[in-house]
């Protein structure tokens, strides 16, 4: 066999595998267990068992209102990034040397999100003065657009172009070929691109952070401010709902398109 | 044609995001930075250089960067590769581990490292009933908080980047390798490791260039006391309100990784 791995090498792997598990996931295991701790202390492992912070983090005003907020902005970017990042994919995937135009479209993957930041924040700032909401839905929609134009056009790459092509001499116009043939083609990656572009602008906070003021505070922002000044349960409880909500997203992501295409793209 | 003037219509509105929404910002940046009450000036960036202060801020991210990666890179590729080899069970399972962290937000990540090196944490109470650290001992404040931190925060883009490579390699090399008379580990190191080296290195220039710019967790888990340069630019912004200091220093950021970046763009252009 020439496939075997030796046997201590099989045993260190999987001592490694679980630590580094231990690694990745010991942070939001830490949360979790300080949220339904009994102790008004961050402690862990948690002393006694209580659903207390839950009820405190859902009669928080600031809480709840940074929760909708974020709510609304990650509804309306998901939206806007998958319209604009797929129609943008469909035109790149038919042009020949759309290579330029492509790096171009993921640049801001590659751009340091402080740096565009603080560009943002200086450019609505001169133009029109205090920061509001629709800089914040702007800003993250550009940070979401190259997760929902590299879906779409893994996609795309993979499917047939003459499909669009037997279309067309059959005499279908454009907006039916796109309609009919084009945007099931995309739906995948669409998809994909869609629950990215919601996780990235729900948990976003570089951004969020600069673009803040007294009344636009994201969830992760008031977290970041709770840290800052002081850890308590109630945070904790309010991270441990963001958790649950990741989870449901990747089981989601999961039953509909299978995590394992997605993570090789 | 209609199939030109539909590409331009679905590409305007993606192009107008980015020139007006992305660039235009940058730019506006890059001109805060040279721009004084009369003109244009350096005088921002000669301000930087002109004590020990700034430099050596400048040098503690730059060091903790290249720490970062190093050890990202070398937790990333084994557990990139074991997850492109095992069953599909398994491997799903794996993929799960590195995504969850990553599509959590990396504040609540933070705080939960907040939690396991504070005092009462678990990793102190455990040294000091160990009788090996005294009774304030605590991991928080320190590089070290910093750089496990940044570590999981960033270990799932290196995996990623590297995966994505290590699955497309055809099998059939390393069994080749193996009949010829390699060991398993020689594989590896002279089969596995060359091809998989665009991964690696793609990997690795995103997770130095994200632990460059980050300053959510090393402000959190630093502390006051070490400062990055994005945390100091966080606070020439919130803080200091000196925005043109501030565009000045995410110019020499933006410098900085331009050239750690450039060489490598290029390099990877050349060879398609």
């Amino acid at each position: 066999m020439v496939k075997a791995v030796p046997t201590w090498l099989r045993w260190l792997a999987w001592i490694f595998v679980i630590l580094a598990a231990l690694l990745l996931l010991a942070p939001l295991v830490v949360v979790v267990g300080v949220s339904v701790s009994e102790s008004q202390f961050i402690a862990f492992p948690p002393n006694g068992f209580s659903l207390k912070w839950y009820g405190n983090a859902l009669g928080s005003r600031e809480y709840v209102e940074a929760f909708w907020l974020s709510l609304r902005l990650a509804a309306l970017v998901t939206l806007s990034a998958t319209l604009i990042g797929g129609a943008a994919a469909i035109a790149l995937s038919r042009r020949r040397g759309g290579q330029a135009l492509e790096t171009f479209f993921l640049s801001p993957l590659v751009i340091p999100s402080i740096i565009f930041a603080i560009g943002m924040l200086m450019l609505w700032s001169s133009l029109f003065g205090v920061t509001s909401f629709l800089a914040l839905w702007i800003a993250h929609t550009v940070v979401a657009l190259p997760y929902v134009l590299r879906t779409t056009l893994a996609v795309l790459a993979e499917s047939d172009p003459f499909l669009e092509e037997a279309a067309r001499t059959m005499g279908a116009s454009w907006p039916r070929r796109l309609w009919h043939v084009v945007l099931p083609q995309c739906r995948p990656g669409l998809a994909a691109g869609a629950f990215f572009a919601f996780n990235i602008s729900f948990d976003e906070a570089v951004l969020s952070l600069f673009l803040r003021n007294p009344g636009l505070n994201t969830l992760p922002v008031q977290i970041y401010g709770q840290l800052e000044f002081s850890p308590d349960p109630t945070v904790a409880a309010v991270s441990t709902m963001m958790i649950v909500l990741t989870v449901t997203l990747i089981v989601l992501l999961d039953r509909l398109l299978g995590l394992n295409r997605v993570a090789s793209t | 044609m209609t199939d030109r003037r539909e590409a331009w219509l679905f590409l305007v509105p993606g192009l107008a995001l980015l020139v007006l929404g992305f660039v235009l910002p940058i730019l506006r940046m890059l001109v805060l930075s040279v721009l004084g009450p009369d003109g244009l000036t350096l005088q921002q960036f000669a301000r930087f250089f002109q004590d020990g202060y700034y430099p050596s801020i400048l040098w503690r991210t730059v060091r903790m960067s290249l720490v970062i990666t190093a050890i990202t890179a070398a937790i990333g590729f084994p557990l990139a590769y074991i997850t492109s080899r095992v069953g599909p069970r398994l491997r799903l399972w794996l993929i799960v581990m590195v995504i969850l962290p990553l599509m959590t937000s990396v504040v609540v990540r933070t705080f939960g490292w907040m939690v396991l090196l504070g005092r009462s944490g678990p990793l102190a109470t455990t040294l000091r009933d160990m009788g090996l650290v005294g009774r304030s001992f605590s991991l928080m404040h320190t590089e070290a908080a910093i750089v496990l931190g940044m570590v999981q925060v960033l270990l799932p883009f290196m995996v990623l980047s590297m995966l994505g490579v290590l699955s497309r390699l055809d099998p059939r090399l390393e069994e080749a390798a193996r009949t010829m008379g390699c060991s398993f580990l020689q594989t590896i190191r002279r089969v596995v490791l060359p091809l998989a080296m665009p991964g690696v290195v793609a990997g690795s220039l995103l997770v130095f260039t994200l632990s460059a710019s980050s300053f959510i967790t090393p402000s959190l888990l630093g502390g006051a006391r070490i400062e990055v340069l994005a945390g100091s630019i966080y606070k020439s912004v919130t803080q200091t309100l000196d925005w043109n200091f501030a565009a000045a220093q995410s110019v020499i950021l933006f410098l900085g990784l331009a050239l750690v970046l450039i060489p490598y763009l290029r390099l990877g252009a050349r060879h398609g």
